[in-house]
């Protein structure tokens, strides 16, 4: 993209609840759900370019979740239960019983409608092969390893061959799991690399941050067949402006990443998505201006929130999007 | 035939589920029936020693968040699992005489062959946070203090044996043993039960022969993460043996008879002082129909296996 510090959705938004209303009620008709879910589709991807995102999708208003969603389309798969995230919080974890098989683009309607309804950059989100495994009980591979790239190269490859093939052009792989297991990084690179083995497209691996500060995953990123990461920041930096390490601690591992020769672009989170208050235009801008330092290239330097803001309300997830929209303006005047 | 028991917390099934994201007016008594259910579970499988399922509680620390000057902080990433615990932040001295937090949130009809499973102070203090005090090795012995209390008061009322769950012991690559065995020694002293110290959630077995010069009972291990050739270098003969050989992690149900081969050989060559089988760590990493097969399973083993 020619324009600096391009910003772009990341992943999921709250759904509306009078949605969700209609599509759980058994008295609603099939096509009036299609509706709710279309119009709540539209809404978002309307709300989001209105705001001035550059890149957009559909906040994932049709999925179930990353998860469940994928995993109800794969041969190979059988749902076990709900087991708990936190509290009174669960996901329904799947059982591997047999091999795993791409049956159909699960995500092709989704794809069509939304290219239909954006003239837009679309950047189309799917589940990575390595949290797929890594969330998922395995009674019929004999390793992680043969689960991980089996899903790779039988699920991921012919999913993402299948959306370029309909005219995706920006593919961004979830992969949240990625970072839980320092230890099995050479397993998450190959993934990665299989899943996108000889298709023509843009790559974007999201990962989240989990402990170890992307320290396991910088050594990888120059071997990965990724053009761009997009990642999380902002949930460990200060709420001061400026532009000094410490002011910009969350960052600061940036520097790491160059020192590992990875010469790709980086999707700066600059909205920490467990909390309510908003960033400020201002702080936005000081976070990307030192994410372009760090860099050395502001061109390598794309605006995002940390992660998917489905936790907040609607309300909250699209005024942070403004902050950012606004502080991406800001950094843009700074440098010119 | 050995002894056997479970640990940590179990599964609920999808209608208590259900039941406590919505607050139903039957939670209660719902919480109350899978409870003893679950006990009936375990009796039904001749396990050695019966737990309370713990259903009520939303990770393993929570109800010491009842503690005077105890506050609830952050959600946090439990290792490397896809489940997250609250972090506690003790924020000032008043905790250390516990407050029976543990026992009044234990089922009162368990029977009289009763175990319960405490975090072991290292771990705590690795978990959580504290204002309070400067080090960790002031936090993690004021924490075996206070566990120490709350231990006694479970002793009092019968239980037998005391788990202590050890998990950072075996996910840190560096552990400072001084620290773990000084605070144990807060607890274990003169107490009059047996304590077994569970490690899982990484390999132990560069650390075993630390492990087995702690002051408790015995020590459990996960098998799925540490080996049982690396168990098997070792005489046990001071020491209780506890192997977790039902993996918590994996709906695929264990193979008895297989078990049975292979705890009998760890036994063989380790001679431990008592031989326990459990599950490597909490249940209700699985769903309740896993959860209820396994119990069961682990009943069979300990039948099946030789006494020592």
């Amino acid at each position: 993209m020619s324009k600096l510090f391009p910003t772009q959705e990341i992943g999921s938004l709250k759904k509306p609840a009078d949605m969700l209303k209609k599509v759980k009620d058994p008295n609603v008709s099939d096509e009036e759900k299609i509706k709710v879910r279309n119009d709540a589709a539209i809404s978002n991807i309307k709300t989001l370019e209105d705001i001035g995102l550059d890149i957009v999708y559909d906040g994932e208003v049709r999925r179930v979740e990353m998860y469940e969603e994928p995993v109800r389309y794969v041969d190979g798969f059988e749902f076990a239960g709900r087991v708990r995230s936190w509290d009174n919080k669960y996901y329904n974890k799947a059982r591997v019983v047999g091999p795993v098989a791409f049956k159909q683009n699960f995500h092709a309607e989704e794809f069509n409608f939304v290219k239909e309804n954006s003239n837009r950059e679309l950047k189309v989100p799917i589940t990575g092969a390595y949290t797929l495994a890594d969330w998922s009980y395995d009674e019929h591979y004999k390793s992680k390893d043969e689960l991980v790239l089996a899903l790779a190269k039988n699920v991921v490859r012919p999913l993402v061959k299948d959306l370029v093939g309909l005219g995706a052009k920006i593919i961004q792989i979830d992969e949240p799991a990625a970072t839980t297991h320092p230890a099995e990084m050479d397993i998450f690179r190959e993934s990665i690399n299989e899943s996108v083995k000889g298709i023509d497209a843009k790559f974007v691996v999201h990962a989240c941050f989990s402990g170890n500060d992307y320290k396991a995953l910088a050594p990888q990123m120059p071997e990965i067949k990724a053009q761009q990461y997009t990642l999380e920041f902002a949930n460990r930096d200060t709420w001061k402006e400026g532009l000094d390490d410490d002011s910009r601690k969350g960052f600061n591992v940036l520097k790491l990443f160059k020192e590992h020769g990875f010469e790709g672009e980086i999707g700066i989170g600059v909205s920490d998505v467990h909390v309510n208050e908003i960033e400020s235009p201002e702080l936005i801008r000081d976070r990307i201006l030192y994410a372009a330092k760090a860099l050395g290239d502001p061109t390598k330097v794309y605006v995002n929130p940390d992660c998917g803001l489905r936790t907040r309300t609607r309300e909250v997830s699209f005024d942070k999007i403004r902050s950012m929209v606004k502080g991406a303006e800001l950094a843009r005047k700074a440098i010119e | 035939m050995i002894s056997s028991y479970t640990f940590g917390i179990y599964p609920r099934s999808e209608e208590l589920i259900e039941a406590t994201r919505k607050n139903t007016e039957n939670l209660a008594s719902l919480v109350q029936s899978e409870t003893d259910g679950y006990i009936t579970a375990q009796k039904n499988a001749n396990l050695g020693f019966i737990s309370d399922p713990l259903l009520k509680w939303d990770d393993i620390y929570r109800p010491f968040s009842n503690l005077a000057s105890v506050n609830l902080s952050s959600l946090n990433r439990i290792y490397e699992m896809n489940t997250f615990y609250r972090i506690l932040s003790f924020d000032g001295p008043n905790f250390i005489n516990g407050d029976n937090v543990v026992q009044s949130n234990l089922d009162s009809s368990l029977p009289r062959n009763k175990t319960v499973a405490i975090p072991e102070p290292f771990t705590f203090a690795e978990c959580h946070t504290s204002k309070e005090f400067k080090t960790k090795e002031d936090f993690t012995m004021n924490l075996a203090k206070m566990l120490r209390a709350e231990i006694n008061s479970l002793v009092e009322s019968g239980f037998e044996v005391i788990q202590l769950l050890a998990p950072s012991i075996a996910y840190n690559k560096e552990v400072d043993f001084g620290i773990v065995s000084d605070a144990l020694k807060i607890i274990t002293d003169g107490l009059n039960a047996k304590t077994i110290l569970h490690t899982y959630f990484g390999d132990v077995s560069t650390k075993i022969e630390s492990l087995l010069n702690l002051p408790v009972s015995g020590l459990g291990f996960d098998v799925t993460t540490t080996p049982t050739s690396s168990i098997e270098k070792h005489s046990f003969s001071d020491k209780i043996l506890t192997v977790g050989i039902i993996n918590s992690f994996n709906t695929a149900i264990e193979k008895p008879q297989e078990c049975i081969k292979q705890i009998d050989e760890i036994n063989a060559k380790t001679k431990p002082k008592e031989s326990y089988v459990s599950n490597n760590f909490d249940l209700e990493y699985i769903p309740k129909e896993f959860a209820m097969n396994k119990i069961s399973v682990l009943g069979e083993i300990a039948r099946g296996a030789k006494d020592v």
